[in-house]
Parts: structure tokens; sequence; C-alpha cells
């Protein structure tokens, strides 16, 4: 792949070149230069494609649940990209990557991509390059996208700023868990999917998430979030939330959600590139001259304070501007 | 190998799978979450894969090894498979590392179809982390 | 070089490290607990077993039988040497067979393989490059009529190790096999494993759904009950279990809770215990730890006689009696040095004779490395043989019962046994942590601590953590290889009946076992009617999976031909 160069690279991707899609997203891993360049070339404004991101904490069913949604989305004639993301342990860095052993069904399938992405110690549900891994997807040609993330649940917000549809999966059993996730999870919701319905305490739960939801901030343009009842494991419940994706996703395009959608999300974008990208080119220039070690003795040996330590390093960099007192 | 250590965002990446009906998967997911806690991203396949799933995952995931495990005497007969859809599919730098139940007469067998190494069953696991970690082609 | 250089070369190449062999001299064991982690005293005395508690344990041949089902023991009768068979087409497996019988075995034993037992036929896809690589691939009747050719069915006791749901069609093989050749079904002894549960950690999880196994393993037990009642319709397996690196209290703890799935079954079916009890069994591991194996069979039968008497109300002796057969713990064998596993095997084989067991397999000394040659049988055999009629370890009976110890160490057991059961009722029942995958977690954690304890020599394993040699470059005594031209000529035969059998008539039996499975009616005498016409296992059990909701294929990669 090295041999190509980025508009080759980017036209296979764009043919739907399994080997090249994988090949980018892996350079997209090792923060290669040369990923950046082709991604320049793959980025679309936000268009046709469906985004939906499954969320909620390891035991919630989330894997069967998205090999359900596949398999619905499929069986509408559309093709699926999917992002896996499984927690990398903090301590030995490595991860087990689990999430085809669910969706095995689908393994065969080639209008069905799937990419499993181990957390890196990112935080917030996702890795650190999802989004990007996302714009591959799209790339290549997928109708629909979805993110299925690491599944603690108790902070997995990040996602709902990557796609245009979050799905929250709880179960039963949660029980106070339930009061404890409103805080992050609920509010970002756009469906939620209560699954294992089967399950004794179905009622409770129900009626704690309707309470849950009811608590959060006025809906936003006019969405009243959904509970939508599946057992996974059976493929009940799998049409109606599909209808209620795609509801939403009506609602979104119709009323100008999804400009809205797309403004927020370049902004977050945009201000994780620049800070990304001035970090970069600041710790590339630091390199080899010493300062950077230089500065932390001093900061630890109480010379000098971490504030000032800082300016004095950017002040390297930038002119100071009038407006700076 | 120096370029694996440097970089951080580099992670070994293996596919660890069954292969044909057999169903032992004791040591299958035990070499999961050893290769884990060596550091290194561990994809598992599961049961009732054939050798083109196999290598239709490895290339999906971009992975550096690939890992099927035999326990019931069906290694002779997939391994060959195996390394041919390898070979139509251009993964020469992936590591082929298969494990599991294998009579001493059929490793060499095995290594002359093409298998890089293999590792039976009473391993210990320092060897198999080194083996990898030494002889990744990528 | 000089002959004075060569000397001296060779003097240094022997040089001795003194003081390593000085360390050995003094060495002690880094541990003193038995292999499932139980702490022991250093030695037990008379104070440990106070008289009283001689109540608790009854004689051999009284409840609760901890010191054995029988008063005489082997003093009445051997246990069966019966050592598993199972290789390649039918004829195989058969011919081996009988070189045993001829050896001196007292028993037979077929194992099914992959395919048979994911209940397809050896001309499916998939099950072509797996036929007869780990056992006999049986798919219709003239299979079986091969495998027992020749062989008095009414005289020999054959087990059969079909432990999945297609425990029913080998049932049905049979017995269409026995009553073709003129044998009254009611005289016939023997054994058929039908544990479909414990199977779904074998890797038949597709082949083993839950329900259905519950309802296919009672099925073979209700026919057993009422058309074959010398025959054990069960060896409810838990050396499986253990073979997924468990201890020896989970191993029976989780036996016993999928022993009382099949009974809760049979109870709902509207069987009273006492009717069907006696011809329950179990399949039990014997592992490295001697008497940590002992005192867990002594456990188990005082546990389950507890539970059939005080739980189920069984009032027939029979009933509560804990009747087992043995296979030596194939996990705790290595390929490094393979000769070691003999010995392995021979000290397993001795935990299990002086636990009382009524029929033994032997591990052959190649398990970690491919089905046994016939020299690896064979010495399997004779480590029975020498055990049984050498070692006078069969003169009495319960010999380690009255050990301060061992009695110690059956109450310690007994103990931490109730005390699984407890941990499983606390998520539920056995079925929900089946269900729930929780049973899944247990195996995947109690693996990988097995795996760490060799990594980090908390556990020895002679030739691998210690003791180390080069690689072996051959096996001792040859590898054992299938013939691919006699797997070629069953699945060719197989293609053949399809085509030539009367196909109406096999329409008309196999939709006959769909409705009656659809009516949830017992399958094998349906089996049996089809069977008989030419319908293969994969057909009969796809029909009846049909029924159930299932996909006609359990690997779905072929439709129902009806």
């Amino acid at each position: 792949m090295q041999e190509m160069t980025t508009e080759e690279w980017s036209r296979k991707v764009k043919e739907g070149d399994r080997r090249a899609v994988a090949k980018l997203i892996s350079a997209i891993e090792r923060k290669e230069k040369i990923a950046r360049e082709v991604l320049k070339l793959l980025y679309k404004p936000v268009g046709k494609t469906v985004t939906v991101g499954v969320t909620g904490s390891a035991g919630s069913g989330k894997s069967c649940l998205v090999s359900c949604l596949i398999t619905a989305f499929r069986k509408r004639g559309k093709t699926v990209g999917v992002v896996a993301v499984d927690p990398s342990s903090p301590f030995t860095g490595g991860a087990f990557l689990a999430d085809r052993l669910r969706m095995q069904a689908h393994g065969r399938d080639k209008g069905v991509y799937m990419r499993s992405m181990a957390s890196r110690g990112y935080l917030g549900g996702i890795a650190r390059g999802t989004v990007d891994v996302m714009r591959v997807i799209e790339a290549m040609g997928s109708d629909v996208v979805i993110v299925e993330t690491v599944g603690t649940g108790q902070d997995e917000v990040e996602v709902a700023r990557l796609v245009q549809t979050c799905i929250v999966v709880l179960t039963p059993n949660m029980g106070d868990d339930i009061q404890a996730m409103k805080a992050g999870i609920m509010e970002i919701a756009q469906v939620v999917v209560l699954n294992k319905s089967d399950m004794p305490g179905k009622e409770k739960a129900l009626l704690d998430v309707e309470i849950a939801l009811k608590m959060r901030s006025a809906p936003e343009d006019g969405w009243y979030v959904p509970i939508v009842l599946t057992v996974a494991t059976e493929e009940k419940g799998i049409d109606k939330l599909l209808e209620q994706i795609e509801k939403h996703q009506s609602h979104l395009r119709k009323c100008v959600g999804l400009r809205k959608f797309a403004f927020r999300k370049a902004e977050k974008e945009g201000s994780v590139l620049v800070k990304d990208e001035i970090e970069r080119i600041i710790f590339d220039h630091l390199k080899g001259t010493g300062l950077r070690r230089k500065y932390l003795d001093r900061i630890v040996d109480g010379e000098i304070d971490p504030y000032t330590a800082v300016e004095e390093v950017l002040s390297l960099f930038f002119k100071k501007s009038s407006k700076e007192g | 190998m120096n370029k694996i250590k440097e970089n951080k965002d580099r992670k070994i990446k293996v596919l660890v799978s069954k292969v044909g009906l057999d169903g032992h998967d004791r040591g299958a997911k035990v070499i999961c979450s050893l290769l884990k806690e060596a550091g290194m991203e561990v994809i598992y396949l599961g049961m009732y894969q054939m050798p083109k799933d196999v290598i239709d995952a490895a290339i999906d995931e971009d992975v550096d090894v690939i890992g099927p495990s035999f326990l019931s005497g069906e290694h002779l007969v997939y391994t060959p498979i195996i390394v041919e859809e390898m070979k139509k599919a251009g993964l020469d730098d992936v590591l082929l590392v298969v494990g599991g139940v294998i009579p001493v007469e059929d490793i060499s067998t095995l290594k002359k179809m093409g298998v890089d190494e293999v590792f039976t069953a009473g391993s210990l696991t320092a060897p198999i982390i080194q083996y990898i970690k030494e002889n990744i082609r990528r | 070089m000089k002959v004075t250089e060569k000397a001296e070369a060779a003097v240094q190449e022997k040089t001795v490290d003194w003081d390593k062999y000085l360390a050995a001299y003094y060495e002690k064991p880094k541990s003193s607990l038995t292999w499932s982690g139980l702490e022991v005293k250093e030695v037990y005395t008379p104070a440990d077993l106070p008289p009283e508690k001689y109540r608790d344990m009854g004689d051999p041949g009284q409840y609760p039988y901890t010191r054995g089902i029988h008063r005489n023991m082997f003093r009445g009768r051997y246990w069966t040497r019966r050592e598993v068979i199972g290789m390649g087409s039918p004829k195989d497996t058969h011919d081996r067979s009988k070189l045993l019988v001829d050896e001196g075995g007292s028993g037979l034993n077929t194992i099914a393989d992959i395919p048979y037992e994911m209940g397809l036929d050896a001309d499916h896809p998939w099950a072509q490059n797996e036929v007869g690589l780990t056992g006999v691939c049986i798919t219709n009747m003239y299979d079986m009529e091969t495998l027992t050719a020749d062989i008095p069915l009414d005289k020999v006791s054959w087990s059969l190790i079909t432990a999945s749901t297609a425990s029913v069609v080998t049932m049905a093989q049979y017995a269409a096999v026995a009553k073709k050749r003129g044998y009254d079904l009611k005289k016939l002894r023997g054994t058929v494993q039908n544990d479909p549960v414990h199977f779904r950690y074998c890797g038949f999880r597709p082949a083993c759904p839950l329900d259905l196994s519950v309802k296919l393993g009672a099925d073979v037990m209700e026919y057993c009950t009422k058309e074959m009642p010398l025959w054990y319709y069960t060896t409810v397996n838990l050396y499986d279990l253990r073979e997924q690196g468990v201890t020896a209290p989970q191993e029976v703890a989780f036996g016993f809770l999928i022993a009382r799935l099949y009974i809760d079954e049979l109870i709902r079916r509207g069987y009273k215990v006492d009717d069907f009890a006696q011809r329950f069994a179990f399949y039990v591991s014997c592992h490295i730890d001697i008497f940590e194996e002992v005192s867990k069979i002594r456990a188990a039968r005082r546990i389950w006689a507890k539970l059939m008497k005080e739980h189920y109300g069984a009032q027939k002796a029979s009933s509560q009696q804990f009747r087992f057969a043995v296979h030596t713990a194939g996990c705790s064998l290595v390929p490094q040095q393979p000769l070691n596993n003999i010995v392995r095997i021979a000290y397993q084989a001795l935990a299990a004779v002086l636990g009382g067991v009524q029929s033994l397999h032997c591990t052959s000394y190649d398990e970690p490395v491919c089905l046994p040659t016939e020299n690896g049988h064979t010495q399997a055999l004779r480590t029975q043989q020498i055990l049984a009629y050498e070692t006078g370890v069969t003169n009495v009976a319960d010999p380690l019962g009255g050990s301060y110890y061992i009695e110690n160490l059956t109450n310690q057991l007994e103990e931490e046994i109730y005390k699984v059961m407890a941990e499983v009722e606390k998520v539920g029942g056995m079925y929900e942590a089946i269900r729930t995958e929780w049973l899944d977690r247990v195996f995947e954690n109690e693996a990988l601590a097995r795996q760490k304890e060799i990594d980090e020599r908390d556990k020895i394993l002679v030739g691998v953590n210690m003791f180390v040699t080069e690689q072996e470059t051959e096996t001792p005594l040859g590898v054992q290889r299938i013939s691919k031209e006699s797997v070629r000529q069953q699945i060719e035969m197989v293609k053949k009946l399809k085509k030539e059998r009367n196909s109406t008539v096999w329409k008309e039996k196999i939709l006959a076992l769909k409705a009656a499975a659809e009516r949830r009616e017992n399958v094998i005498p349906y089996m049996i009617e089809a069977t008989e016409v030419g319908a293969t296992t994969g057909e009969m059990m796809g029909a009846v999976r049909l029924a159930f909701g299932y996909p006609y294929d359990p690997i779905e990669i072929i439709e129902a031909p009806f």
C-alpha cells in the first residue's frame, strides 16, 4: 500500500476495495501522516449515509442487537459498515476484540464490512480515530454506518457527537443503574431500547426509563425519544427499532436537524483537529532540542510554574497579539 | 521489530479462529487472553469458520498474525487450504501460527506447507509471545 | 582433535552442577494444597475422625453409599475394562473393537465423531473433511449394522458415546438393528451417553439448543425406561466439564445440577423417580491428585444419595446409588515426553479403582497427540489389567475408608461442592446459569487460571515447566492416521443409499417423525421406523429441529430434502 499514491488509494477505497479500506484504517490507527492525506480526498459533506450509534453497558446485548439491525438493513437492500469498539486493558495495552463473534452470521455477506477497534485508552466509549474510520466506511459506499461503543455504560457519550441517530440499550436487570446513568447517557439518546425485555422487572425498568427521559432537557427539535422493547436473541422488536431509526432519520433530515448536527460535528471535530495539529507541530519542533525535558525538569524542581512554562514555549511559535495584555 | 516498540500506536493484531466443525475452544480462548495480556489486540472469530472466512476476516481487520486452532486431527486437511487462500489474497507478510493437538511428525509437514510456527497443547505462554513479537513481518 | 583434547572435552561436557544436586536433596514441595486448591493438614489423627462420624458414612452398600454402592465391590465383579474406540468408518471401528476384546477388554465402548454428534450425514459438505477423525460416523442403519456385525448384542454390554441430541438417533439406529436381528430389546444391556446439555460446552452448541437438549435427552430416558429397562440411558458427563479446567468440586456440582434438569423434566412428564432412576449413571474424570479424586467420588456418592432420597423422595436403593464410569483426565496429559502419560494414567486409574468405579476407560498415552494407535489402546488396557490382576487393590471394598485423611477430605469436598451449587442457585439456577452464559465465563476463567499456574510454576507439569528436554522428533509407537479410503467409501455408500431407497416410503416416515415432534411426542419410535426405510441421521435430526423452529442444518449450509 505504501507504493500507492494518495489518489490511487482514495480511488480504491471509493471503489470498495476491502484491502485498501482495511489498510487505510490501520494507517489511521497508527496515526500515519499518509492517512490524513487520503482522508482529505475522501471527505464528503453529510449526505445520504445513515449513521447510527449503539451504546449501553456490557451485558446489555448490544452486539446481538447490532447483528439483528444489520440483518434488517440488509433486507432493505442497504449495505452496512460496522465499527465495533472494545476496551483496551489499561495495564497491558492489549485488547480482546470479540464483536465479530456475535456477528458471525454476517461474515460471508459482501454487503457488510466489519472492523473491530480497541479503544487504546481513549475515553468516552469509542477509539480516537473512530470519526475518521466512519468517514472511510462511508467513502467505500456503505449506505449505513453503525458504531458500537465499548460498553461500560456510564460515560459513553462521545459517540453521540459522531452519529446522527444514537441508540441507548438498557436491560431490565439494571435496576438502580438506570438512575445512575441518567446523567450522561439519557441525554444523548434518540432511541432507547429495552433489550432482554422478556426478563422479569420489565415493567419497573420501563417506568424508570420513562421517568429518566422526562427529566432530561426539552426534546431537541421536537423529537420525542421512543422506547422500543426488544429480545435481540429472538430477533423480536427489531422491525419496530428500525422503524424508529427511520423515523428519526426522516425527522432529522426534514427539520433542518441534519445541518445542525453536521455543524456541531464539524465544530467538535475542528476543535479536536486543531488541538491535535498544534500539539503535533509544537512537539515535532521541540524534538531534539532538549527543551521539553528542560522545562519539565524546571517545573518539577519548582523553578517555574506550568502556566508560565507553556507561555514561554508558545511564544517561540506565536507572536504576541496586541489583544493579550 | 523496533518499529513496534517505539510507536505505541502500532499494536500487534492477531486473528484467532477455529476451523471446520471442531469445537474444542478452551485453548483458543486462553490464548486470546494471554495475547491480550501481552499487549496485543486479538480478534476471536469463533467456531465453524472455513479457511476463506478466516482470510476474509484477516483482510478486513488487517491483522499481523493468523492463528488457527486444531484439536481434532483436521490440521492436515485445512492447512493447505488456508495457505492457498492466503497466497491468493496476497497475505505473504502475515504470520501463520498454528496451535492445538498436532503430532510432532506433522510439525515439519505443516511448515513445508507454509506454516511459520506450530505451538502444540502443553506449550508455555512466554515462547509463544516471544515468537510473535520477534517474527512479525510488517 | 588430539586424543587428550577429546577426552578433556568429553569430561567437561559431563560436568554436574553439585550445588543443584544438593538443593534437590534438600528440596521440599512448594505447595501443600490439593489440585483443586483445598488446604489440608500435615497429618490427620484419630482426633480428626471421632466415632460418631461413621454414621454419616455407612458401610459399603449402605445408604448414603459413601463407601461404595456394593458391599463386596470388586470381589463381586471387576470394573468393566471399557476402552473407548472410534475411528474412521464403521468397519474400522468394528475391527479395532474386536481386537481389544481379544486383548482382554470386557466391555465395548464406541464414540461418535464430530459430524455424527452434530447430527450431520457423512456426505454433508462440511462433514466430508472430518468424517472418522475423532470417532465413528453412523449415518444410517446399515452403518450401525456394520459396526455391530457378528457381535452378540444380547451377550455384550455396549456403551455408545453419543452425547448430543443425536443420542435419540443412536438409540433408534441401535434398536432398529437389534430388532432386525431378532433380539428382545428388553434384554439388551448397554449405555448411551445422552447428555446434550453438557455437550454445548464441547463445541456442539448449534446441535444442542438448550430446550431441545432437555427434551431429546428426556426422550431417550423415557424410551429406555419403557422399552429397554436394562439399558443405562444416560451417563451424565462430568468428565467434559472437568476438561474445561474446573476444579473437582465444580466438576461434581455442575454435573449434578445438569443431571437434575433431566430428572425434573421426567418428573414433569409424570414419571416417579423410582420408575426410572435406577438406570441413571455418570461419567466422571479422574485427575492426578489421587486422594482428592477418591474423596471427590466418595463425596459425590453421599451427595447424590441424599439428593435422591431427601429431595426427590426416592425409596429404592438403586435409585439412590451413584453409579459411574471413569475416563482418566485427558487434560492432565501433555505431548512432551509422551511416555510419562502412561504413568499419569496409571495413577488416575488407581484413584478410580480406589474410589469404587463401575467401568473404566484409561486414556492412551498418545491422547494429546492423536487418536489411539493399536499399541496405545492396548497399553491402556494393560494398565487396567495390571491394576486389576497384580496390585491387590481389588481385595477390599473402599480400602481407604476410615483413613483420617480421606474421611476428612471427603467431608471437605462435600462442603465445597455444596458451596458451588449455592453459587449457581444465586444466579438463578442451572438453566439460567447456562442460558445467560454464566457457566461459559466460569470455564473461561478457570482455563486461564490453569494456564497461568503452569506458566508461573504454581503447578508442576513434568516435561513442560520442569525437567524439560528437547522436543521429540517422533511420537513413540507411531501416530494413528485415519484411512482416507475407507472414509471415502463410507461417503459414497451414503450417497448411494440416498439415491436407491424407496423415496415415497422414506418421505412418509420422515414427515411422520416431524409431525410427532411437532406434537411433542417421544421421537424415538418414529425414528426407528424412519431409519428402517433408509432415513439418515441428518434427515431425522433435521426433521425434529424444524419441528422446534430451528434450521434444518445446524451449520445452516444445506436445506431440507423434504
